[in-house]
């Protein structure tokens, strides 16, 4: 039972305390507006080069857009322990590991997932784009597994951000990466051999994918392939950054860096 | 007159060297827009028209002064405000509005290493040559477009000062204005309200006088406009500067408590 | 005519809680604050954490706006007037914070030096001066981000003499200072009033307030609940004595029992880990002592001493006494 409040009660109330951004001045914007805001940018982008459609591009930009919560808060979450050094105090803690950091995840993917819906919905009132009404059940579960897989790269991020001072940066640098790498702006067929080899490894790419087939009428069945393979991305990535957090805890603990700003 | 030129010329070069130090903006600055006009290559790669590849190649420079102003402009005045700077700035004698204007026309200045940046990885990468017919007027058109942005950039930190949260706002800022000053997308795509919008911002303008200097067309029309807007901008900041510092001491929002 | 002036100084904030239900307080922060300070004064503001200060200081330095009251430093009005007062102040506060980390020391100075305004062919000398002057000479190269707590403190000062102000504001200077350094600046403050400067301190420190104040005024929950010279203060509270009791799990009710003793005017007890400390203030010219261990008859005693009372007691009974006979809310 404990195990349970651990994960759930635990981690929303760290997701308050560091996720400052619950202060509705900074929260909107970043996560309401800025999205719909890079829907339009690449849509027009699309519109002026002749490439690709208003759909393509909306689908695209929403998934990707999740790695904004995703990645940076998943970051900033043992980031900002780090900072007002409370870091210690919980790793101090007899809590369960997996629980603790599975527990911060939770809000954390919730509230990606929030983000490419309503960037999604509002994007596609603006620019006229039409869903049909059976998709939306499948992408509504296609988006909350797309944003469990960028939770997962969030927690290797936020493994190196244990050892490295500047996690702004490296978050910032894992979004352009998904921007450019996920297939949400440059169809994966039209990326050169490498580039398609990446995307396949990263977490949304798959989901973009299955998006985009499921607004062009695709059934839950058509993609279930794609999906799966978004959660296995997304649970090697978990792996790694939980066994990355345990590894550096250790070795922390015996270098006496964890608190090293 | 000369003192007040002097301290203009002085705390813009201080300001300068702090920003250049911080290899932390130094790398955000470059490398986040370069994320973004790789995107734009690839995708006007695929239209096949060269000339488009050049479009997005020049407007994309110009997107790191931009974001250099929307993103640094606010978290530097809230940075400022976290370091205890910002009572400092305030108690200090000179206006406040021209405690701002060199910090801002530094970040603005800073976009010029994203410029370069963007070009030559434009060049390197994806083979975009930007021919500059008129190199003189070229230079006074991005020189314009700067300061313009630096003004707005100005108006922007007067908001920063009196309201805690307001660098989130100005965070919001970045994507619009890429998109509404025409770097990677021509306005003509745009609904006409939209267009009003756009050429209500001097970097608009100071976007059209470089690629029509880059033309060799004649660009004075731009040029004149974006001055023009950015004193206004300027003006409408010194004026609101003094009511919102007013404001700020009411509401004790220099500090953070 | 004095050089800082407070004349009923109040301000007020109103906080808002809650998201959905939202309830308006208002927190007086500061309450009818009146003093005066004259040319060439040491003044400390001396009050527990909170009482008020740094929400004073920052109204004189013309950074908030008095909700209630009115302030003159030089003769000029702190609202109507700012840029005057501005000029010829200078504001330095404790802590890490206040200056640009990755300029150096020397860069520091020139940016503030450009703001207030400091004549170009002047500022070389000046800064060279004030280097000499805080200890930072030949440091004065590298980026403030490498210095220490003390060294930052220091060029804090500096960069607050940089225009060479009449009146300068101290706020808890030498707060997270280590001993030999809070000493040293301390010395410095007392070289800037000998060199003829008006300065106003605030600082919890009762001793650094009675080494280097004039005068002192005492601030708790934002009003002035004592004024005076170091002497005056001791004097005015305990015209007595204090008798220091050390006992070993002395029971409240004892304590209680203590308080009534005739003669007795507050009694306090300081925890020491495992015997406790009784302070019994006494009135001038009674003898406790007796009543008092009689009292103490069942519990373990460790040394008496009777002796005279220093600031901290009175700074003690000043902030503490009026806490058992407050009503909250």
């Amino acid at each position: 039972m404990t195990t349970l409040r651990i994960f759930f009660v635990g981690g929303l109330i760290s997701f308050r305390a560091l996720f400052g951004w619950l202060s509705p001045w900074i929260y909107i914007p970043t996560m309401f507006v800025a999205p719909v805001f890079q829907v339009l940018l690449f849509a027009y982008l699309g519109r002026s080069a002749g490439v690709g459609s208003d759909a393509f591009y909306l689908v695209g930009n929403a998934v990707q857009y999740c790695a904004v919560p995703c990645v940076f808060a998943m970051a900033n979450t043992v980031a900002g322990e780090r900072q007002t050094q409370t870091l210690g105090i919980v790793l101090a803690t007899p809590a369960p590991r997996l629980a603790l950091f599975v527990g911060r995840s939770l809000p954390v993917i919730v509230n990606g997932w929030l983000v490419s819906l309503v960037c999604l919905i509002i994007g596609s009132l603006i620019l006229g784009v039409s869903i049909p009404v059976a998709a939306w059940g499948p992408l509504v579960l296609t988006m909350a597994i797309g944003a469990a897989s960028c939770t997962g790269l969030g927690l290797v991020a936020a493994a190196i951000g244990l050892r490295v001072r500047e996690t702004a940066v490296l978050s910032n640098i894992v979004f352009g990466l998904l921007l450019v790498f996920s297939g949400a702006n440059v169809a994966i067929s039209a990326m050169p051999d490498w580039m398609a080899a990446v995307s396949a490894w990263l977490p949304l790419s798959h989901t973009i994918t299955a998006a985009r087939d499921l607004v062009a009428g695709a059934t839950f069945g058509d993609v279930s392939g794609l999906v799966l393979r978004e959660a296995g991305v997304g649970l090697l990535y978990a792996a790694v950054g939980l066994t990355a957090l345990r590894l550096l805890e250790t070795s922390s603990r015996r270098t006496a860096s964890l608190e090293r700003m | 007159m000369t003192r007040t030129l002097r301290m203009l010329a002085v705390t813009f070069w201080l300001q300068l060297k702090l920003l250049t130090v911080s290899a932390f903006t130094g790398i955000l600055q470059i490398v986040y827009p370069l994320f973004f006009a790789t995107t734009a290559f690839l995708v006007y790669r695929q239209n096949g028209d060269p000339a488009a590849l050049v479009y997005a190649g020049l407007g994309s420079a110009v997107m790191g002064t931009w974001s250099a102003i929307a993103t640094t402009a606010s978290s530097a005045l809230q940075f400022a405000r976290w370091q205890g700077i910002l009572e400092l700035l305030v108690a200090a004698p000179t206006p406040f509005a021209l405690v701002l204007v060199p910090i801002t026309t530094a970040m603005a200045t800073t976009g010029l290493y994203s410029l370069v940046a963007t070009l030559v990885w434009g060049r390197v990468l994806f083979g975009i040559e930007v021919p500059v017919g008129n190199p003189l007027l070229f230079s006074a058109g991005l020189l314009m477009t700067v300061l313009a942005i630096a003004m707005f950039g100005f108006l922007l930190s007067v908001a920063v000062a009196r309201y805690r949260t307001a660098w989130a706002m100005g965070n919001m800022l970045e994507y619009p204005g890429w998109l509404l000053c025409g770097f990677l997308v021509p306005l003509a795509l745009f609904p006409t309200w939209v267009q009003w919008v756009s050429w209500a911002l001097p970097p608009t303008w100071g976007m059209d006088a470089m690629r029509a200097a880059a033309a060799g067309e004649s660009p004075w029309f731009d040029l004149t406009m974006c001055v023009a807007l950015g004193t206004a901008y300027a003006s409408v900041a010194a004026l609101l500067s003094g009511v919102v510092l007013r404001s700020a001491r009411r509401h004790a929002t220099l500090s953070l408590t | 005519m004095p050089v800082i002036e407070a004349d009923d100084l109040g301000r007020s904030y109103v906080t808002t809680t809650g998201i959905l239900r939202r309830r308006r307080t208002t927190v007086e922060a500061v309450r009818g604050v009146s003093f005066q300070v004259g040319e060439g004064e040491l003044f400390g503001l001396l009050g527990p954490n909170g009482a008020g200060k740094t929400t004073t200081i920052k109204m004189l330095m013309t950074l908030l706006l008095p909700t209630a009251g009115l302030a003159r430093v030089l003769g000029y009005d702190v609202v109507e007037e700012p840029r005057e007062v501005r000029r010829r102040v200078g504001y330095v506060f404790g802590g890490d914070r206040g200056l640009y980390d990755r300029l150096s020391a020397r860069d520091n100075l020139r940016y503030f030096g450009e703001l207030y305004g400091v004549p170009p062919h002047e500022q070389r000398r000046r800064i060279d001066e004030l280097l000499d002057l805080v200890g930072l000479r030949g440091r004065e190269g590298e980026r403030v981000e490498g210095y220490s707590r003390g060294m930052r403190q220091r060029l804090h000062i500096a960069r607050g003499l940089v225009h060479d102000p009449a009146v300068l504001f101290l706020d808890e200077p030498t707060i997270g200072i280590d001993p030999v350094g809070a000493r040293e600046l301390r010395g410095l403050i007392g070289d800037l009033k000998a060199a003829g400067k008006t300065v106003l301190l605030t600082t919890h420190y009762m001793f650094e307030a009675d080494e280097l104040c004039d005068q002192i005024a005492v601030i708790r929950s934002g009003t002035i609940v004592a004024r005076g010279t170091p002497s005056e203060l001791k004097a005015a509270v305990s015209g007595g004595h204090v008798l220091e009791v050390e006992a070993y799990g002395v029971r409240p009710d004892v304590v209680t029992a203590v308080r009534g003793v005739p003669g007795v005017r507050s009694v306090s007890i300081e925890d020491q880990g495992r015997s406790q400390l009784l302070l019994v203030q006494v009135d001038h010219g009674v003898e406790v002592a007796p009543g008092v261990l009689a009292l103490l008859a069942g519990t373990n005693v460790g040394r008496v001493i009777t002796r005279q009372p220093t600031l901290e007691d009175a700074y003690v009974e000043l902030v503490g006494q009026t806490e058992s006979t407050e009503s909250v809310g």
